[in-house]
């Protein structure tokens, strides 16, 4: 199971029912697939930075949904037949932090001083925890 | 003649030193740019429509390729022009 967030634009010459009742439909294919709907963004009509076709407005809609991977195959392969759909954009939402593995090490050090107490400061600038082990060994 | 002129223009810069940049990602700790966040993003694109150099904002390498990933999938849903002129 993993997360995706999968955005399209539906061409404005569709009356807003219409643009519902295919979100809807969109929607269910997500349930169907054992999908879990996390999100659903709707952001209405909206002016696009560049025109698609001849036109120069679209709906947007962004769904977050976790599920396997046939879902975001379904919905492309939707998509992709139908003429009122401009374009779509599916992504993987990554689970993990990306966390700097540089920052990370500088924040533990940090924590490790704070832990090993005030007094041994200049011990601890010194040189890492190991070579301290080693004098009292 | 000209030389000469350009470097008395240039010259404040003697006194005024440059004003330190950074990160203002870094500084508001943020792990993930959202591409549907057009507000942010239109911050690092000038007139012309193109992602600005960190050497000009003064992004940091880790945000600078994450922030040009979003602005690349936000041209992509027409949040953002590819050209603008």
């Amino acid at each position: 199971m993993r997360l995706y967030e999968t955005g399209f634009l539906i061409s404005p010459n569709v009356t807003e029912e219409e643009a519902d009742i295919l979100i809807q439909q969109m929607a269910d294919i997500v349930t169907q697939k054992n999908g879990k709907m996390a999100k659903l963004e709707k952001w209405g009509k909206r002016r696009m930075a560049y025109q698609i076709g001849k036109f120069g407005e679209a709906y947007y809609v962004f769904f977050h949904y976790d599920g396997g991977p046939d879902i975001p195959l379904e919905l492309g392969r939707r998509f992709r037949q139908m003429d009122t759909i401009l374009r779509y954009l599916t992504l993987v939402k990554e689970t993990q932090q990306n966390v700097r593995k540089k920052k990370k090490a500088v924040d533990r050090r940090r924590a490790k001083e704070t832990a090993a107490g005030e007094p041994t400061e200049p011990a601890a600038e010194g040189g890492t925890p190991e070579p301290r082990k080693r004098e009292e060994a | 003649m000209a030389r000469e002129e350009r470097s008395e223009r240039g010259s404040y810069k003697k006194f005024f030193p440059p004003k330190k940049k950074f990160c203002r990602f870094c500084q508001r700790n943020v792990k993930f740019i959202d591409h549907k966040n057009v507000d942010i993003l239109k911050k690092y694109i000038p007139d012309r429509g193109k992602i600005s150099p960190r050497r000009i904002t003064g992004t940091c390498a880790f945000h600078q390729r994450k922030l040009a990933e979003a602005i690349k999938r936000a041209r992509l849903l027409a949040l953002l022009p590819f050209v603008e002129d």
